[in-house]
């Protein structure tokens, strides 16, 4: 560590405070959360009069109240979340990279026009799908499966246009020599672009989980009780006469666990990306 | 630097970076290794062969054909019908129930397509009449116009200090700051709703600091200074509140996106524009802004597509005491269109201007964003 300027220290100052404000900012809906899934709720409804900060003691009776519910078995719906987002990730992974890698660094026939049509469709609000989606997966016999929901969006057009992007970063003259050193076109994608790609993939894969978990209209129309994503689980606590605000409070609290823990296992691939990148013979 | 290799290709490459001032790259080069060179002789024999075969004119196609697939059958498809639908009106009047949506008090019941008659182009006319559409189109606007850049440029100084070499805790900042994009939609904006309400925490801590109680949800143009009053109309705070709640949840996962890309930047190129004797603002204005173009791009253009996307959130703001003709967006319009009045024509119509007003805007902007590449 040499000495910092002046003029160093000043940025520095300005940024951690940047940085932390924010911090802050987002944590206090979070914390919120939590705290409130601990209070029973006459005890955040009206925060005006007395506001408490601080836990108490009631997470578990909240949590026995959800888990009491017959309409809803919040720990399936984790499951199903959980498991509907990790397939769904994966598969789109390997389909928008290889379409990313054929766009970035082929020619062919009608390239512009297949690439631009992907492209069109980028702008569309997919809530507004549901309709013929909906007469789609039925005739397909596919309805109340997790496929309706892994399915539709697996073919993502953010995602290719994401891996386009970066893929055309790879030089042609290095795919050229693998070519020469005898590797077969996909060893080309699954050899060179894949390992190259790896925090662009990671970023994706990010995108394109939290696209899934949040999916929240079509898992609504499609699914049936017991394949319940969360945002379904938690829509079903929104009763007509009374909003269950403590089991929604619960239900959000264990809805974010599994978020967080891609976001740290995601982050290491960050890391590594950015070391291979960097590292000097 | 480099050593010579038996790879004659690989050791110009890297010899063409070396002069240009530019240090090989070892990921890629790690990545060579891996692929095994074969004999040469069997090399120029496949190689011969591969140029006559059809197949490799195939390569590209075969790569492609897995996405496309899945892309025409439930993308594509979908879309053409919608398309086709909205020459159309279309009489919800079977008796069987297609399905039923169920949002808390909110719930849309579709019956069985009865019947549909073409009407050419009468949906559109329809729409050109439509208060309740340019209302909706309008707040949209407001929403975007004040909604996207402030994401961004916040997103970008985030990703800007987390790429900062002094900062410490960078993994910790990063999850938390992306942690909104982890509450589920329909429990953050109930979070919000209770955290917004006039006596709810927001205002309770502003009173307490000495800030007037704010209508956040309830609309008015309280607090605002005199001459914009009659612009921004009521339900000003409304629309504020719903910026805000898409600013939290969304800012991280664009500061995600931004990080990454800054991150791809080569360093060396920095080393470069130090040694000419760059300061901070023009490293930023030449060496990063320039590399990072296509993942500006990227989240702007997603940005814009998901404010025209907007639903559940105003949705559920409204629930709470908003004024609807402030925070009407036109997904939802669309939506109460298709689902309460049955109107799937109409409907079908209003998604098809809306997404071309969408992509008329992506292409303007990718068309400015690409044309400055110099």
């Amino acid at each position: 560590m040499g000495s910092v300027t002046r003029d160093e220290a000043g940025w520095r100052f300005l940024g951690y405070s940047f940085v932390l404000l924010v911090t802050l900012l987002m944590i206090v809906p979070i914390y919120w959360i939590v705290v409130a899934s601990t209070l029973p709720e006459q005890a955040f409804l009206s925060a005006g009069t007395d506001v408490r900060l601080l836990p108490g003691s009631n997470f578990l009776a909240n949590l026995d109240a959800l888990q009491a519910r017959e309409s809803v078995d919040f720990v399936q719906s984790i499951w199903n979340s959980v498991f509907i987002a990790v397939v769904y990730t994966l598969l789109s992974l390997v389909l928008c990279s290889m379409g990313g890698f054929a766009f970035a660094k082929y020619e062919f026939k009608f390239k512009e026009p297949i690439f631009y049509s992907i492209l069109a469709t980028l702008t569309l609000p997919i809530q507004l799908l549901v309709i013929p989606l909906f007469l789609l997966v039925s005739q397909m016999g596919l309805s109340n499966s997790y496929w309706a929901i892994i399915l539709p969006w697996a073919a993502n057009p953010l995602g290719i246009f994401l891996m386009r992007q970066n893929m055309k970063q790879i030089p042609d003259a290095l795919l050229e020599s693998a070519r020469i050193d005898g590797a077969t076109e996909f060893q080309l994608y699954y050899r060179i672009a894949l390992p190259t790609m790896k925090s662009s993939l990671a970023a994706l894969a990010i995108v394109l989980f939290l696209f899934q978990w949040n999916l929240f209209l079509f898992p609504l129309v499609v699914l049936e009780q017991g394949k319940y994503t969360i945002p379904v689980a938690i829509n079903e606590l929104i009763g007509a006469q009374r909003v269950y605000y403590d089991q929604i409070m619960v239900a959000a609290a264990l809805s974010i666990i599994p978020l967080f823990l891609v976001f740290l296992f995601l982050q290491r691939h960050f890391v590594s990306g950015i070391l291979a990148g960097s590292v000097k013979e | 630097m480099s050593t010579k290799s038996s790879n004659p290709v690989r050791d110009k490459f890297n010899a063409v970076r070396e002069r240009a001032g530019r240090a090989v790259e070892p990921a890629w080069q790690s990545a060579m290794d891996t692929v095994r060179p074969l004999r040469q002789r069997q090399i120029r024999r496949t190689r011969a062969m591969a140029d006559r075969l059809p197949f490799t004119v195939a390569v590209p196609y075969l790569f492609l054909t897995p996405f496309f697939v899945l892309f025409s059958v439930f993308l594509l498809f979908p879309i053409l019908y919608t398309v086709y639908l909205s020459f159309h009106t279309y009489e919800g009047i079977g008796t069987a129930t297609l399905f039923w949506i169920d949002i808390g008090p909110i719930q849309y019941r579709l019956t069985r397509i009865a019947q549909l008659e073409f009407v050419g182009l009468q949906n559109y006319q329809r729409l050109l009449g439509d208060a309740l559409f340019q209302n909706a189109l309008a707040n949209t606007t407001f929403i975007l116009l004040v909604q996207v850049p402030l994401m961004i440029v916040l997103g970008l100084a985030l990703a800007l200090a987390l790429n900062a070499s002094w900062l410490r805790f960078k993994g910790l900042f990063r999850t938390t700051i992306a942690l909104p994009v982890a509450a589920n939609l329909v429990a953050y904006a109930t979070v919000f709703l209770l955290l917004l309400q006039d006596n709810g925490l927001v205002n309770t801590v502003f009173q307490m600091v000495g800030l007037p109680a704010v209508p956040w949800l309830t609309g008015g143009t309280g607090l605002l200074p005199g001459p914009l009053k009659s612009v921004l109309g009521t339900g000003f705070w409304p629309r504020i509140s719903l910026v805000g709640a898409v600013t939290w949840r969304w800012t991280g996962y664009n500061m995600i996106i931004l990080l990454a890309g800054l991150q791809s930047v080569p360093k060396q190129l920095y080393e470069a524009a130090e040694i000419d004797g760059a300061n901070r603002w023009e490293k930023f204005r030449y060496v990063t802004l320039p590399q990072l173009r296509p993942v500006l791009l990227f989240v702007v253009v997603t940005s814009t597509i998901g404010t025209f996307r907007l639903f559940s959130e105003p949705l559920i703001i409204s629930e709470g005491g908003a004024p609807l003709s402030a925070t009407r967006t036109l997904v939802m319009y669309i939506y109460n269109m298709a689902f309460q009045q049955f109107q799937l024509g109409y409907a079908s119509a209003m998604t098809v201007v809306l997404v071309g007003i969408v992509a008329v805007l992506s292409i303007v902007q990718l068309r400015v964003g690409g044309e400055s590449d110099g």
